[in-house]
């Protein structure tokens, strides 16, 4: 047998045969090693743990349109591929409008969205009903409801009236780039004069089309075959000036008429009637906010009800540090040429410092534990010395040199912190778990690195704690064997 | 040739001289025994030829080394090399099995060998006892445990202190017969005591009182009972 066995004979035979005595050892270090382990893993899940938490006081980025650019479906798509789909809490979309209530003389500002989405940015939102689940059911804000007297299971039938998006393009009658324009305007002896004009990409009249068949034959009438008159208009902007125009000699009364067409011609892409849907309300939203005013629908009923798949505005809520979240925005804002993305500053700064703040507690806490299981496994090993001072003192009469006894009892040291180790890492880990299912309320993962790191602390405070109760062994007198106590 | 010879030793607490200039020789082989009154000067005798502490004055040469200035950290490996130490209190390392206690002063002086271990226990009539603990053995039997253990280096000296004075009369007449034996073969024992039938096991017993060597007395009947 050599030395090496020897000695671990001895050091687990220690261990494992004076176990009452050992256990309370093993205890404190246990218990101080779980406690540790608990709070290590508590500490690595803080952050993703408040950052869950923190995702119930609301969004923390916004995805708004670049000046000229549009947010829709696929550019909202294309910004949210860019966030690491396991931060990304939820993001929820919303195109604004007024939708009327005409039977009440109401207008309400109207929100379209996703639900599901909405749950997820806004848990703080409290539904009395349900949130809608299918096309035509609406959400409306308390303050409405109060308002116009409705309940949840109510009907409400809103108007959208063409013109009240608050995009560009309406007021102007609709002479976007590229659009098609229609318009009339009353001609000689009340006959009403046609025109349809195309605009290219300046907004310039590209081609012009007139339809005088209700103007005298031949004078009149022949008006849109005088080529030098239509072509004159090619490279005009809306409104034409009068004065620009040379008329035909004859028929100044249609040549007028078609310059006033073209005058108040309107988009028909934009002439767009008002469209009337029958709603049903899901539910009642209560939030304390302004959202209490909106009335809120489901995307895609708004693109029936508007003609329109354009976006105000979209609110993320992602769990992430502040440092990533602008590290994310960055990358929207770089990869997108039509979304720019913004923090929710109020939200990402105390979020930081709560952060901060619970971190430096638990740190500290940890290390009031790591000092008090410290004395506590110190006090326990002098206990156990003073115990075995007959022992130590044989061990010595037998020739124990000062190093066999100090290797001695910091191999037993170390063999507890080895079995507190384990002890710790398994126990601490139900601990963090508990916490964190009763504090927290989500579960944590195991860190496999929690079990070589719980062992080496505990190895390393079973140690240390064991330096005080060594020299005090060590300092033994061999000759109390002989007095024959 | 002697073994053991303390030159002028003398060991003072305070006021109190424990041993006033002390003189004996032990011849290699020889069986000695120290008796004396509580509080004649023996403990510290066997303190000091048991290299557990160091002599106010004069010499100790154990083995033609002077042991009485040596550093504590010397004296434990002479001590360990030379030494086998027997207890009044038997004294087991008390979650260890009988080879093991023994195997434990072969761990400390060379190298741990059950085998020889258990034929040391079998010396001492207690080989199917080797997997015992302390607590299952009786007093005489670990007595026996702690002479193979005090053996099993092949010590030039064996040093017991009232090594039979917890033991009866049966178990006394084990170990003295294992002294003898241990005699037979050239091992040199210095059995410090207060019983006289222990002493009269001897060849020599010298009688401290006082600190001072009283008389020294030859048993003139050793070997023949």
């Amino acid at each position: 047998m050599t030395k090496r066995r020897m000695f671990l004979r001895m050091v687990t035979a220690s261990l494992l045969r004076r176990r009452s005595r050992m256990l309370i050892a093993l205890l404190s270090i246990g218990i101080g090693s779980t406690i540790l382990a608990g709070l290590v893993t508590i500490y690595v899940d803080v952050p993703r743990q408040m950052g869950a938490q923190f995702r119930s006081y609301g969004a923390n980025m916004l995805l708004l349109p670049k000046e000229d650019g549009t947010l829709n479906r696929e550019s909202l798509q294309a910004a949210l591929n860019t966030i690491p789909a396991d931060s990304l809490v939820g993001a929820a979309p919303y195109c604004y409008t007024r939708l009327d209530m005409t039977s009440r003389q109401q207008s309400f500002t109207a929100a379209g969205t996703d639900f599901d989405q909405i749950q997820k940015t806004s848990p703080y939102f409290s539904v009395e009903g349900n949130y809608p689940a299918k096309s035509r059911e609406i959400l409306v804000g308390r303050e409405i409801a109060e308002t116009i007297g409705v309940k949840t299971g109510s009907d409400m039938v809103l108007t959208w009236q063409p013109g009240t998006t608050s995009g560009s393009g309406a007021a102007d009658g609709g002479r976007l780039p590229g659009s098609v324009l229609s318009g009339q305007a009353e001609g000689f002896g009340g006959g009403m004069v046609y025109v349809t004009a195309s605009l290219d990409k300046e907004s310039r009249i590209a081609s012009l089309t007139a339809d005088t068949s209700s103007q005298t034959p031949e004078i009149g009438g022949a008006v849109p075959e005088n080529e030098s008159f239509m072509e004159q208009f090619a490279g005009m902007t809306l409104p034409v000036r009068p004065e620009d125009v040379d008329v035909v000699s004859g028929a100044t009364v249609t040549s007028t008429a078609i310059v006033n067409a073209l005058n108040t011609a309107v988009a028909t892409t934009t002439a767009v009637r008002p469209k009337t849907l029958n709603f049903n309300v899901a539910g009642i939203l209560t939030t304390g906010g302004e959202e209490e005013g909106y009335v809120f629908l489901s995307l895609e009923d708004m693109e029936t009800m508007t003609g329109s798949d354009r976006l105000d505005v979209a609110e993320l809520s992602i769990s992430a540090s502040a440092g990533q979240l602008e590290e994310y925005a960055e990358l929207i804002g770089e990869s997108s040429d039509s979304v720019q993305a913004r923090l929710v500053k109020r939200v990402t700064r105390s979020e930081a410092s709560v952060l901060e703040k619970l971190t430096g507690l638990v740190f500290l806490v940890t290390l009031v534990v790591l000092l008090l299981t410290m004395i506590c496994v110190s006090t326990t090993m002098t206990a156990v010395v003073s115990e075995r001072r007959r022992e130590i003192g044989l061990r010595k009469a037998l020739g124990a040199s000062d190093g066999s006894i100090r290797a001695e009892f910091l191999g037993e040291g170390l063999f507890l912190g080895l079995l507190g180790g384990v002890m710790g890492a398994v126990l601490g880990f139900a601990f963090a778990q508990a916490v964190s299912v009763h504090v927290f309320g989500s579960s944590i993962m195991f860190q496999p690195l929690l079990l070589p790191a719980a062992i080496l602390v505990s190895m390393t405070i079973a140690a240390l704690s064991c330096l005080l109760p060594i020299r005090r062994a060590v300092a033994i007198d061999p000759a109390l064997v002989l007095k024959g106590e | 040739m002697s073994l053991l010879e303390l030159k002028n030793v003398s060991k003072i607490y305070g006021e109190l001289k424990a041993l006033d200039n002390v003189n004996i020789h032990v011849d290699q082989g020889e069986w000695v025994a120290i008796m004396g009154p509580s509080g004649s000067g023996k403990s510290t005798m066997m303190n000091i030829i048991g290299c557990m502490d160091k002599p106010t004055s004069g010499e100790v040469l154990l083995d033609g080394v002077d042991i009485s200035k040596e550093s504590s950290r010397k004296l434990t490996d002479i001590r360990r090399d030379k030494i086998g130490l027997i207890f009044q209190q038997f004294h087991m390392v008390g979650y260890l099995t009988a080879v093991e206690n023994v195997m434990v002063s072969q761990y400390y002086h060379s190298m741990p060998d059950e085998e020889e271990a258990l034929e040391a226990l079998g010396r001492v009539g207690l080989r199917e006892r080797a997997r015992h603990l302390p607590s299952q053995l009786s007093g005489g039997e670990q007595q026996r445990v702690c002479v193979a253990r005090a053996l099993i280096n092949h010590p030039e000296l064996i040093l017991a202190d009232e090594p039979t004075g917890n033991l009866d009369e049966a178990n006394e007449n084990i170990v003295l017969d294992l002294f003898a034996q241990l005699h037979k073969e050239g091992t040199t024992l210095i059995v410090v005591t207060h019983d006289p039938e222990v002493a009269e096991a001897a060849q020599r017993t010298i009688v401290l009182e006082h600190g001072r060597v009283a008389r020294e007395i030859i048993n003139e009947n050793f070997g023949k009972s």
